[in-house]
């Protein structure tokens, strides 16, 4: 079915009933993030990427955990909040970002209530890029412009608007809503390549775990301030810290993003940091995207967005870094 | 291995508040804390070398290895390092704390049945291998011969003095060796490091299986003597710490390779080590 473009603001309109719809928004020239709509005009459908990713939708960047009182009788008490949400509008990379975070929060072993609340009620609807942006490599990491097989809902473009495609539960009940406003018709544009393109491959994952010595990490990590920007951009980032705020006798404890490129973030009490310079913290950081998860998970833990290597204060770029190992270690595809 | 009955069922990040009921003062710089539910019951049932999560509201959270526990309680041992723990160290009994856990495997106790024992332990490095002495001794026909080897700094520095003097070398077929790095005028027992008293014992490394725990020095001379007398890497078995926030696996700090220590440890064979990154 296809939703054309003058019924997008009815469409929307109709799903502002169902929650809280967040959408690409410019926060200014150089910024722009998931915002809620404004609920008249037409969100910029453009965008590629939003400077930050839709995660703190799901995983805010600081989240209440418990408030707890200790003067008096000490108590406890679970801050539950699990708004309807939908985000609008997300791009392949961002809704595989999601899929990753649920492999992490929702399983092994334990599920992490605070998200798993905040996820039952999110839905996500992601939109097809028509054209890449400058960062862009998702292709090379297995993905496609032109799929979000994980998100409820999928709008492909076309010359007149989007094709909807329903993927799950929730993404056919906003089907359902929107019945009267889709027709038959349309056709989806091809998908476009990305801009970056870069040699990963499964051996490489197996080669780099295997060089944890290899020099290749000195030289990579020469140029890291160690400021964090690229785990705070990521989609698929998900550290925390876990802190409290105290208000003499009673308080919040909080968890909050956190970034492996701290050397806090590895230092234990008495001193020893099992990862004590840029070069452990870059490692790991490259390996846990690149490996590790993957060992774990069963997928890669980098959906090619594009936000890191665009931002990186100094130009550091993990496709650079993948193309230059992928050479050296002879596991070019 | 991991054990799910996590205290807090519906949320494993929010924990139950409990009270200290008893303080032990161990040496200058360890206390140990006895931990009860408010209503007086035991917080969880953990399998030896497991982790819980202690808290100080307000202060802060750290996991510790649970060292024993009992009818109704458990047992923490926590050395004196750093801002919490210091804080710790400032309690009185009948305070309240938070507690969730257990957290992460546990001590193979079902591959070593069969097996003699030999636990060496190093400073408060003792504390997680205690939890196991204890379920050998609880479970005592499953195991043949105990041996444990601690050592310490100083006679002052020794941790669980009641169990290392009164207790454990009363039990059957067990063995207690202590030596201290520095001994003081009234110290009778050995004096050396771990491992060169280790040699001097001379254990056969026959169907024997080693539990080790202890600063990072040590495991690493320790190992090297067991190494020598014939022990192999599957056989000895030792834990880990590394800082944590979440015990759960989420919040990503305490990965060696694609391993949470608080998840797939904290108990791994030297055997298991080998086979991560090497980034402890």
């Amino acid at each position: 079915m296809q939703l054309k473009r003058e019924n997008l603001i009815p469409a929307l309109r109709l799903l502002a009933a169902q929650g809280e719809i967040l959408v690409p928004t410019a926060v200014d020239e150089k910024v722009s993030k998931f915002a809620p709509w404004d609920g008249s005009s037409a969100p910029d459908l453009a965008l590629v990427n939003t400077t930050l990713p839709p995660k703190d939708t799901l995983f805010p960047h600081q989240e209440g955990m418990y408030r707890y009182k200790t003067a008096g009788e000490p108590s406890l008490e679970e801050i539950v909040e699990a708004p309807a949400r939908i985000l609008f509008g997300v791009r392949p990379c961002d809704a595989r970002s999601i899929d990753c975070m649920d492999k992490v929060f929702l399983g092994d072993k334990y599920e992490d209530a605070f998200y798993a609340r905040r996820r039952a009620n999110v839905t996500v609807i992601a939109h097809t890029c028509a054209q890449t942006g400058p960062t862009c490599f998702c292709d090379s990491m297995g993905l496609s412009p032109a799929e979000a097989p994980s998100a409820d809902l999928l709008l492909s473009d076309t010359e007149t608007g989007w094709l909807v495609t329903a993927q799950t539960e929730k993404g056919e009940a906003v089907a359902a809503l929107w019945k009267d406003l889709t027709a038959e018709g349309g056709e989806a544009a091809p998908a476009p390549a990305c801009t970056l393109k870069t040699n990963m491959s499964d051996a490489l994952a197996g080669t780099l775990v295997s060089r944890f010595e290899d020099p290749i990490w000195d030289e990579v990590c020469h140029a890291c301030l160690g400021c964090g920007t690229c785990t705070y951009l990521c989609p698929t980032c998900y550290c925390f810290d876990i802190n409290h705020e105290d208000h003499g006798g009673e308080g919040t404890q909080f968890r909050c993003w956190d970034s492996c490129m701290f050397s806090d973030y590895t230092r234990m009490a008495g001193g020893h940091n099992p990862r004590p310079s840029k070069k452990e913290r870059l490692r790991n950081r490259y390996l846990h995207k690149l490996a590790y998860f993957k060992e774990r998970y069963g997928q890669i833990l980098c959906v090619g967005c594009g936000r890191c290597v665009g931002h990186c204060p100094s130009h550091l770029d993990i496709t650079a870094f993948i193309d230059k190992a992928a050479e050296r270690f002879g596991e070019g595809k | 291995m991991v054990n799910h009955d996590c205290t807090c069922k519906d949320n494993p990040l929010v924990p139950q508040l409990c009270k200290v009921i008893k303080i032990t003062q161990e040496t200058p710089d360890v206390q140990t804390y006895r931990v009860q539910t408010l209503d007086g019951k035991r917080p969880f049932t953990p399998m030896p070398g497991q982790l819980g999560m202690f808290s100080l509201l307000g202060v802060g959270e750290a996991m510790f290895s649970v060292t024993a526990y009992g009818e109704d309680w458990i047992e923490t041992s926590i050395k004196k390092t750093g801002m919490l723990t210091d804080a710790f160290h400032e309690m009185a009994e009948g305070q309240q704390i938070g507690v969730r856990g257990p957290y992460g495997n546990h001590f193979p106790v079902d591959p070593c049945k069969g097996k003699d024992l030999l636990f060496i332990g190093g400073g408060i490095g003792l504390a997680p291998v205690r939890s196991f002495i204890r379920y050998a001794f609880a479970h005592r026909a499953d195991y043949g011969k105990i041996d444990i080897l601690y050592g310490s700094r100083s006679p002052a520095d020794l941790v669980f003095k009641e169990d290392l003097f009164d207790n454990w070398p009363k039990e059957p077929d067990t063995a207690v060796h202590v030596t201290v790095d520095r001994g003081d005028e009234t110290w009778e027992g050995n004096v050396g490091m771990v491992p060169g008293y280790l040699e001097e014992l001379a254990f056969q490394p026959v169907n024997r299986k080693v539990i080790l725990c202890g600063p990072p020095i040590m495991i690493k001379f320790t190992l090297q003597s067991l190494l020598k007398m014939g022990f192999s890497k599957e056989d000895c078995i030792t834990t880990l710490e590394m800082r944590m926030k979440c015990g759960i696996g989420k919040c990503g700090r305490c990965n060696i390779g694609s391993k949470f220590v608080c998840l797939d440890g904290p108990v791994f064979t030297m055997a298991e080590l080998d086979e991560l990154p090497d980034e402890m």
